[in-house]
């Protein structure tokens, strides 16, 4: 009976999607849309099919940028938010600089970065852990500030050291926080990945794109565009995946709904 | 019910009777223009002089054409005019060529060259020792991610009988080429008549090798004015119109560089007055130079450098040259 509402719930998004599909393929034969504008939906996944292989030593690097950026910026944002629980003070002097950091346009950044570290990999991931940091060390934060009191003064009534009482209380609870988080930025991680090679290189995703954009080639922009898409979903995946396994007494399935 | 459906049936249509006739009488308190937006290539510059002192002096007003200046993202102008967001455009004979040729082609057509010959070459600082398409080999290459660019360097050394393997390709997005042949690439492809003259009025000593000087099949026009195939199907005269006031913009420029160039200036004051007199100057000889008139453009031209594109895989199909340009709306000579 579970299954069948699964597979139920499911197929209400999927009829959408091949409706909007449909449509699509509709205004392109009608004309309405030019065609050098928004190409037929077959041709993009023929092309995408025909240039798989160019397209995957693209896609290799810039997923490595997307990964290490994220990894990097998961690192960052524990370490600080363990900082800024444990000195206030730290909080205060930081917390509205991550903010502002937020507010800079990657776009605009992304020239600058280019000029101070040239082409290769590093200002990507620079890049990625910028956009990425921020979302994840702001529900990371919120998490930690909304533990419960009487737990840690348990713990420390048990003579836990603070480091002790950030592993086994204090991280667990913070942990919906945090994957939460982690879920907005790794969807991010891909796409920003993909924007910081705007500012040039010479390999990667976003360079391929720009490239099939200037010779006119419509069907190999949309192609780019699905393996975003993709690859943006398929992260976010991962991450709800990684969840589920950490975090097993949250899972929803465990709600007696039919 | 049946009521009501007539009453507010009426509503509407007076409704609708209203808003005719505010728009009417506001179209009548001004003169009719024809509204026309002009889509740029890239930042304003000295290629497009022409055009801002056509609007300066009044040539497109007396024309009965209103003239906006738009300045798109990179490289958008083509499929921008196709689609008819700008009744004109900026872009090149090799762009134009491809979008002809693409998968899916992009319907425009090139109706005047900006300037004469092309005056682009690569240019790298003095102190890289680039002096010739041999000195390529080993060197790292700023392109603007255009497959063309690799084809113009591979028939270069080839000519000399140069390794083009040897060669390393970076894609950059160069808001300044002084910036970035000094920190990350060694030579780039620039007009001489913009990035040429700021390095000459900075003092940055480079080396410029022009295109057609290796290979004369590469001296194609560039930039050019491009429109719609739907415009000229539909409005051959507001073509015929443009292209007078344009044409009497670009002649004054020619003229009168240093007058001209304050037109420029007007419309986009954050650019170096000192560069842009200086590039204006120089361009000021290359705008008509030995040619009917301006804007004139050879077939010779266009079938030698299509057939180049063509052998060398820059277009996938061959270019019905006929069908991409005309110089039938251009001021008769």
């Amino acid at each position: 009976m579970k299954r069948l509402t699964n597979i139920a719930n499911k197929s209400y998004s999927l009829i959408l999607i091949f409706l909007l599909i449909a449509l699509w393929h509709i205004s392109v034969s009608l004309h309405l849309v030019k065609d050098f504008v928004l190409p037929y939906p077959l041709d993009v996944v023929t092309t995408l099919y025909k240039i798989r292989g160019e397209l995957f030593v693209h896609l290799r690097v810039t997923i490595q940028e997307a990964v290490y950026g994220l990894l990097f910026a998961i690192i960052f944002s524990i370490a600080f938010a363990f900082i800024m629980d444990q000195f206030s003070v730290v909080k205060k002097a930081l917390f509205p600089i991550f903010l502002v950091s937020q507010t800079v346009p990657v776009i605009l950044l992304a020239p600058l970065l280019s000029m101070w570290f040239g082409f290769g990999m590093f200002p990507k991931i620079l890049v990625v852990i910028l956009v990425c940091f921020f979302p994840i060390v702001v529900s990371l934060n919120e998490g930690l500030e909304t533990v419960d009191r009487d737990e840690i003064d348990l713990m420390k009534s048990m003579g836990a050291s603070y480091l002790q009482v950030f592993k086994l209380v204090k991280f667990p609870s913070a942990a919906i926080s945090f994957f939460s988080g982690l879920k907005v930025a790794a969807t991010y991680s891909f796409m920003g990945a993909v924007i910081s090679e705007w500012m040039g290189g010479k390999e990667g995703l976003g360079i391929y794109y720009l490239r099939a954009k200037k010779s006119f080639d419509i069907n190999r922009v949309f192609a780019v565009v699905l393996v975003i898409v993709l690859m943006s979903m398929l992260i976010y995946y991962l991450v709800a995946k990684l969840q589920q396994v950490t975090m097993p007494w949250n899972n929803k399935t465990t709600n007696n709904k039919t | 019910m049946h009521k009501q459906m007539k009453k507010i049936l009426v509503l509407v249509l007076v409704m609708s009777q209203l808003v005719f006739i505010v728009g009417c009488t506001k179209e009548e308190e001004t003169v009719e223009m024809d509204k026309v937006t002009f889509i740029l290539d890239w930042l304003p510059n000295t290629n497009h002089t022409g055009i801002y002192s056509a609007i300066e002096k009044g040539y497109f007003s007396d024309v009965n054409i209103q003239v906006e200046v738009i300045q798109p993202s990179e490289g958008d102008a083509n499929t921008l005019v196709a689609t008819g967001q700008g009744e004109f455009g900026v872009s090149f004979q090799e762009s134009l060529s491809m979008a002809r040729t693409a998968e899916n082609p992009i319907p425009i057509i090139a109706i005047a060259a900006i300037i004469q010959n092309n005056t682009s070459g690569f240019a790298g600082l003095t102190e890289s020792n680039i002096k010739s398409p041999k000195d390529f080999e080993g060197k790292i290459y700023g392109s603007w991610g255009t497959e063309i660019e690799t084809a113009f360097i591979k028939t270069m050394m080839e000519k000399e009988n140069a390794d083009v393997e040897k060669l390393e390709v970076i894609d950059i997005v160069s808001y300044d080429f002084l910036t970035s042949i000094t920190n990350d690439v060694d030579f780039q492809w620039i007009y001489y008549g913009w990035d040429g003259i700021a390095a000459e009025e900075k003092g940055v000593d480079i080396s410029f090798i022009k295109l057609q000087d290796i290979d004369e099949r590469l001296n194609f026009y560039t930039p050019i004015i491009i429109t719609s195939e739907t415009l000229i199907e539909e409005d051959p005269d507001l073509v015929k119109r443009f292209l007078s006031a344009a044409t009497k913009g670009y002649e004054y420029v020619a003229a009168n560089p240093e007058e001209a160039v304050k037109d420029l200036l007007k419309h986009a004051p954050e650019t170096d007055v000192d560069i842009a007199t200086a590039s204006q100057i120089y361009l000021a000889d290359e705008f008509i130079a030995d040619s009917k008139g301006w804007g004139y453009m050879e077939d010779s031209i266009w079938t030698t450098f299509s057939d180049w594109m063509f052998e060398n895989g820059v277009i996938a199909k061959e270019l019905d040259v006929e069908k991409a340009y005309t110089n039938e709306f251009l001021p008769k000579k």
